[in-house]
């Protein structure tokens, strides 16, 4: 609707779940709080046309310098963590991740990418939740204790995610249990969410996996699915209905119908919002006023029971470990939270960790290693020295560094200068020895000559017809002095790139010149 | 604020001021924040004060040195600017110096609380509502408040910077609204303080060096011009104008963005542009002075204005041409008319961003092709509009990025490189293509046009999206083809056109990607809606496979597909082109009758869409008196409706209504206009006896799908159900059928029936009904009263002031640990 025109990456699961829940998005939008001007189903299915699915692991190349990566997330089916990468940069973004494996997700993955910024959730930032085993133990007391009174259970639920987990943990219960009372959940997007559960195995947990072959736990043998009418049938019964904070349809209808019996009961597995019939419950509300002026008294039993999958400080720590970034930064939490968070990643791990409230921008200082390439004159010198390159060794390269159009090249600076039409200019070094000697100018160069080579066996030392003696790129003169007869000045001159050379030298001939010869 | 409301407020109040008692749901302050603005907007904020002098004890009480959610302290500032906004209201907070210890240096400003940015934002809030009368301005003077708003634009939070500024445009406003509005001659120096204050301030930052505050500057300036249109603006102008043009000194040109929203805003002014006060020749100046990539959004804003100087819109043109001109002069094709737009130099800067890097072309080129396509339709674009060139450039562009065209020289070349392959410029061209098609071109350019269409659509490297666009674009050039004279039929031309895309269509059909079959069925649809009649391209149809394959497509493994098949297939049998051939297996009989198949979709498919496709081309074949639907109407409505209520999908089950609206038009006569569901004309029966009208509507069991839909858990079902039982009951108003005493107990038996189906339980059917027993049970429904309930939404008492006060007190304390837990 805003127009936007370029691909969207999802993983395969979430591709294949979005359509459905973004049409009941827009029907609840439409249907419930009656929104004429919505996204239709046309622009759902051209939003669609515009995904590219992902698969874990594999680099995605967005374009020449974009790259992504998704990790498992365990959240919901299809939730993956991603990494952003631009040249040598990268971030990694969680979105909600749960650390912990439940009974239809496996616990969130991610290799140690080394990121500069690890971008976390931090829902329960303090929390160190209790073990699941004890909250799967109560919740299955529960039930097991409404049914066994007669009464019936009402577990709201949003069609992705707990429905599934607490759908295994009530179905092995039962036979476990051998227990006969009908369990339903409310036809829908549930029923489609478990079609999908089926076609993505391979994004549950180890366990379902495993026990695949022989049976496929999202098939229910003890789960049927619901018919309104079945509501008033007597004796005991559990339904999983859809919306999961009793704001809307099937549950909240059902819930209207059970709600005055104090057999019966109903469990909230989730976080629901102000506005809802789920918070008023919840918040211990026993009096709820209906359409009409009318009041719905709750006598049935109302229970909380949070099954949320988000990772706690425990698992935080954990992924932020397992990743080793250079910093983090905590989102979706609360600031007070966040903050001993915060202190405890900074301790415990040496990094710098950010908490920006809503539309704060936090500057990160990175170092980027900014690629350069190197011209193949250049390389083939440095080869022609007889040492391969070896990436352990770093080795001292001379060039020139020409940037152009934000490209990075390293060439001799002999073609730097002819690209660059630019001519060249030699720095030399001047340095004056003063050197006793009576003798004359000529013979002195030719006792420095001979010094010289025999102490610069490696070098290339030349007595030049001028009387001037050379060493490599080094020129010495000899001069007489203008006021001592008895001293001789040596005008030593070499280029910057014999510096070592140079200096060798000059102080070599401080010394003086061995008397032997003499 | 009704009684009940009044009862909990208190309490609420001694909540929110109490520090052990956190609210941890911030979404409820905004929540109670909203209803007090709707109290306060419609009554006087006096009374509501002096009603509830809790609220006046919750302002009192944030004041004193506490461990106070920062929250609690926004929504308290918030909450007083509100209140603070009428002036007696004011005065009586001015009476207990309320005002200055909450927004004065003595309150939080000066605090601890400061440094939480909800309270930083909450301040500026509260004062953006107080700032309404010339007292307040008194006040924010008083307080210094206007210094601390200065600071606040270079906030760390955005939102904290960006209502600061907004706030600083406001008062400004304010400021001037007395005394300069009255004398638009008055000079800068003679307002008053507090607007010169805030002038100095913004020639202070325009002067500066740092661009974020240069940036803060042109923003309030933009906001400014773009709302305020009294003559003071202008004389604000005069006195900014030379700074804003000295920017252009710079190099680079500092917060350009910000700028070029600045100088259009000004264009814009009614105020401004009519006396231009240099601002052309300064509009001018920033077009050559910027990047191309910049100056492109300033070219199209010039080019939108209603009065502009003839040059600056050719200088403006002249911009957004320069790279396909560059375009075309890299593959040695004369740029032809964009030469006369194209005089003004800075061709080479373009060719340069054009090179520079692979992303600065294929951005460059994407955002001058969006530019060019916004501008095409307007009435106001450049005349003579060089429809040619640009055809030309736009064809160059796309052979440039399936590699057919050839560069002709080095700069050609690079162009090749960077955009072979590239599906982001094939997708804008494509669009932009699609758009030139509202203009004519000459033969020989459409002939191209059509032809790197085709090779497009041909092409294997075609990706889905890019397809996509092609096939839109192609549509769009076969609609404009000009028609044979005489003849409605596509001219030779597209005819020619059409017998080579033919043979291609089938491959797409068949394509992997399912969104290449559907765009491909989109098409199809769609080109058989325009010329299903016409005899050129019905025979080019049914001489390729695509009918065939497009009846396979009905059992595609994709939900979408088979929706885009059955309504490729509901146009094809509607035009009479379904391809009926006696198969070996059934010799001498047809295949199975397309109804039969739908039919079959609609009670069978797993997926809602292809369910939704099969009811409208049903509503549609209804419609038109399709022969298959003729043949035994009210046999096929009675199936429809059966199969359709049945449906999970709220969407099937709303067009069932639509087909019995468009059933009863027919059996009844069409309604009155007023009828949302109004359409085109049906074939009226005349309106006999109505008893007589009625009983094919009961023979159908139309009424028992009505009634059924009343009551139906998808509210915009049971809206329209309801429409349509109210029309039908206008439409038996005059009936005065026997009040014959056997139907009495009928009529109660469907009434109870009724009730048990509004509880929930809709098992029982109801049967057939009578006319008489419908018109009775009609008349006694209160229609009228389930229509007023079915308009509000669903959640309505949940969303009320007072469930939300019993809420929050509710949630104090019980909650606890579970807060943050969400899904």
């Amino acid at each position: 609707m805003v127009g936007y025109d370029g691909p969207i990456y999802m993983t395969h699961p979430t591709q294949a779940i979005c359509p459905i829940l973004l049409e009941d998005y827009r029907k609840i939008a439409v249907d419930k709080k009656g929104e004429a001007n919505f996204f239709t189903s046309q622009m759902i299915k051209d939003c669609m046309k515009k995904v590219v699915a992902v698969h874990l692991h594999q680099t995605v190349q967005v374009d020449d310098e974009l790259e992504i990566k998704a990790y498992y997330a365990g959240h919901v089916l299809g939730a993956a963590m991603f990494q952003i990468k631009v040249g040598s940069e990268s971030v990694v973004y969680t979105g909600d991740y749960n650390m912990t494996p439940d009974r239809h997700l496996g616990a969130a993955w991610i290799d140690k990418c080394r990121p500069n910024l690890l971008i976390t959730e931090s829902t329960y930032a303090t929390t160190i939740r209790d073990s699941k085993r004890c909250r799967e133990r109560d919740f299955l007391k529960k039930v097991h204790e409404a049914v066994e009174r007669g009464g019936k259970v009402l577990i709201p639920v949003f069609a992705l995610g707990r429905a599934q987990e607490l759908c295994i943990l009530l179905e092995t219960f039962w036979e476990r249990m051998n227990l006969k009372a009908p369990i339903y959940f409310s036809t829908g997007l549930t029923e489609k969410a478990n079609h999908y559960y089926k076609l993505f195995i391979t994004w549950t947990n180890q366990k379902i996996r495993k026990t695949f072959v022989q049976r496929n736990m999202f098939e229910f043998k003890h789960i049927k699915a619901f018919d309104r009418a079945f509501a008033d049938n007597p004796g005991p019964m559990v339904v999983f209905a859809t919306p999961g904070m009793l704001h809307a349809g099937q549950s909240l209808q059902i819930f209207r119908k059970w709600a005055g019996n104090e057999k019966n009961m109903v469990i909230m597995p989730g976080y629901c919002v102000q506005g809802t019939v789920g918070h008023k419950i919840l918040s211990g509300q026993r009096k709820l006023e209906m359409e009409g002026r009318q009041v719905l008294e709750v006598k049935m039993q109302v229970e909380y029971m949070s099954f949320s999958a988000h990772a706690d400080a425990k698992g935080i720590m954990q992924l932020v470990g397992q990743a080793e970034p250079e910093s983090v930064l905590l989102v979706h939490g609360e600031a007070k939270k966040m903050e001993f968070l915060k202190q405890k990643i900074e301790q415990e791990f040496r990094v710098s960790c950010y908490m920006p409230a809503n539309g704060e921008t936090v500057t990160l200082p990175t170092s980027p290693s900014i690629p350069v390439g190197i011209s193949l004159g250049l390389l083939k010198r440095e080869m022609a020295q007889g040492l391969l390159p070896d990436a352990k060794k770093p080795r001292l390269l001379h060039g020139t560094l020409i940037m152009k159009d934000s490209n990075f090249r390293l060439v001799s600076s002999e073609q730097a200068l002819k690209e660059l039409g630019l001519a060249e200019h030699q720095l030399r070094f001047t340095c004056r020895v003063h050197l006793h000697d009576p003798r004359k100018e000529q013979e002195t160069a030719m006792r420095v000559y001979s010094h010289l080579k025999s102490v610069l066996k490696e070098h290339c030392v030349q007595h030049l017809p001028d009387g001037s003696v050379t060493v490599e790129s080094i020129l010495i003169q000899a001069a007489a002095h203008s006021e001592d007869p008895g001293t001789k000045v040596l005008l030593v001159s070499w280029t910057y790139q014999d510096e070592e050379l140079g200096s060798h030298l000059t102080s070599l001939l401080k010394k003086g010149l061995p008397q032997a010869a003499s | 604020m009704d009684p009940e409301c009044s009862q909990l407020l208190p309490a609420l109040c001694s909540v929110l001021a109490d520090p052990r008692q956190p609210v941890t749901d911030d979404t409820c302050l905004e929540k109670l924040l909203d209803w007090f603005k709707t109290i306060t907007e419609a009554g006087s904020s006096l009374l509501l004060l002096q009603e509830h002098p809790c609220l006046l004890g919750l302002l009192c009480h944030v004041l004193k040195p506490q461990d106070l959610s920062p929250r609690v302290l926004a929504f308290s500032l918030r909450l007083a600017g509100m209140l603070a906004a009428q002036e007696d209201c004011f005065q009586y907070l001015q009476q207990g110096e309320l005002l200055p210890r909450l927004f004065g240096e003595a309150g939080p400003l000066g605090g601890a609380a400061w440094t939480a940015p909800s309270v930083r934002s909450g301040w500026i809030q509260g004062l953006r509502s107080l700032a309404r009368h010339p007292s307040a301005l008194c006040f924010l003077a008083d307080c210094g408040a206007v210094d601390t708003i200065f600071s606040l634009q270079g906030d760390s939070s955005l939102f904290v910077a960006s209502a600061a500024g907004q706030l600083l445009v406001h008062v400004l406003g304010l400021s001037l609204q007395g005394p300069a509005e009255g004398h638009p001659g008055l000079q800068t120096g003679d307002w008053p303080v507090c607007a010169q204050k805030i002038v100095s301030h913004i020639e202070e930052s325009l002067r500066s060096a740092a661009t974020p505050q240069i940036t803060q500057a042109l923003n309030v300036l933009t906001t400014t011009f773009g709302h305020c249109h009294n003559p003071w603006t202008q004389v604000l102008w005069v006195r900014l104008s030379p700074l804003v043009a000295r920017l252009l000194e710079k190099d680079p040109v500092p917060a350009a963005h910000s700028l070029v929203d600045l100088l259009l805003s000004v264009a814009r002014s009614p105020v401004l542009s009519s006396s231009s006060c240099g601002l052309w020749e300064t509009l001018a100046q920033t077009l050559s002075h910027l990047s191309p990539t910049q100056a492109g959004p300033l070219a199209l804003g010039i080019l939108k204005l209603q009065e502009c100087p003839q040059a600056l819109r050719a200088q403006a043109f002249a911009v957004l041409l320069q790279p396909l001109t560059c375009v075309l002069e890299a593959t040695a094709q004369a740029p032809g008319l964009l030469d006369s737009w194209d005089g003004t130099g800075g061709a080479s800067v373009t060719v340069d961003t054009l090179l520079a890097s692979k992303a600065a072309c294929v951005g460059l080129l994407c955002r001058t092709l969006a530019h060019l396509e916004l501008l095409q339709p307007l009435p106001q674009r450049p005349s003579p509009w060089p429809q040619a060139p640009l055809l030309g450039a736009t064809v160059t562009i796309l052979r440039l990025c399936s590699g057919s065209a050839t560069p002709a020289s080095d700069a050609g070349g690079h162009l090749c490189a960077f955009l072979v392959g590239c599906v982001r410029v094939q997708r804008a061209a494509l669009d932009f293509l699609g758009t030139l098609s509202r203009g004519t071109g000459p033969r020989e350019l459409v002939t191209q046009v059509f032809a790197v269409l085709l090779e497009y659509l041909t092409s294997p490297d075609s990706s889905p999206t890019v397809l996509k666009k092609a096939f839109q674009a192609t549509f769009r050039w076969l609609q404009s083809s000009p028609e044979t004279p005489g003849c409605s039929d596509l001219d030779p031309h597209a005819q020619l056109f059409l017998r080579e895309l033919l043979p291609v269509l089938p491959k797409r059909l068949c394509s992997p990607c399912w969104e290449v079959r559907d765009s491909g069925l989109e098409f199809l649809t769609q080109m058989i809606g325009r010329w299903g009649g016409q005899a050129g391209f019905r025979r080019a149809l049914l001489a390729s496979e695509v009918p065939e394959l497009t009846e396979q497509l009905l059992r595609d493994p994709e939900s979408y597909v088979r929706a885009s098949a059955v309504a490729a297939m509901g146009q094809l049998s509607s035009q009479g082109l379904r391809v009926t051939p006696a198969s070996p297996e059934h010799p001498g009989g047809q295949q199975k009758s397309l109804l039969a198949e739908l039919l079959h979709i609609l009670s069978t498919d797993s997926e809602g869409f292809p369910r939704r496709a099969v009811m409208h081309v049903f509503t549609q074949w209804l419609r038109d008196g399709h022969a298959d639907v003729a043949a035994d109407t009210e046999r096929f409505v009675a199936r429809v409706l059966q199969v359709a209520s049945q449906d999970l999908d709220w969407e099937v089950r709303a067009q069932g209504l639509e087909l019995a609206l468009v059933f009863l038009e027919q059996t009844l006569g069409r309604p009155s206009s007023h009828c949302p569901y109004a359409v085109t004309p049906p074939v009226a029966a005349p309106p006999s006896p109505l008893a007589q009208a009625l009983r094919p509507l009961c023979r159908v069991q139309l009424f028992e799908f009505a009634f059924r839909a009343l009551f139906d858990c998808d509210r915009p079902v049971a809206q329209k159900s309801c429409d349509l039982l109210l029309f039908l009951r206008a439409q038996t108003a005059s009936y005065s059928g026997p009040q014959g005493s056997g139907s009495v107990p009928e009529v109660a038996s469907v009434e109870a029936a009724l009730q048990r189906w509004q509880a929930g339980d809709q098992g029982q059917p109801l049967g057939y009904l009578e006319p008489e027993v419908v018109v009775a049970v009609l008349r006694s429904m209160d229609l009228e009263g389930l229509r007023g309930a079915l308009a509000e939404s669903s959640d309505r008492v949940e969303k009320s002031p007072q469930s939300l006060l019993q809420d929050m007190l509710a949630t104090v304390g019980a909650l606890g640990e579970d807060e943050a837990d969400c899904y």
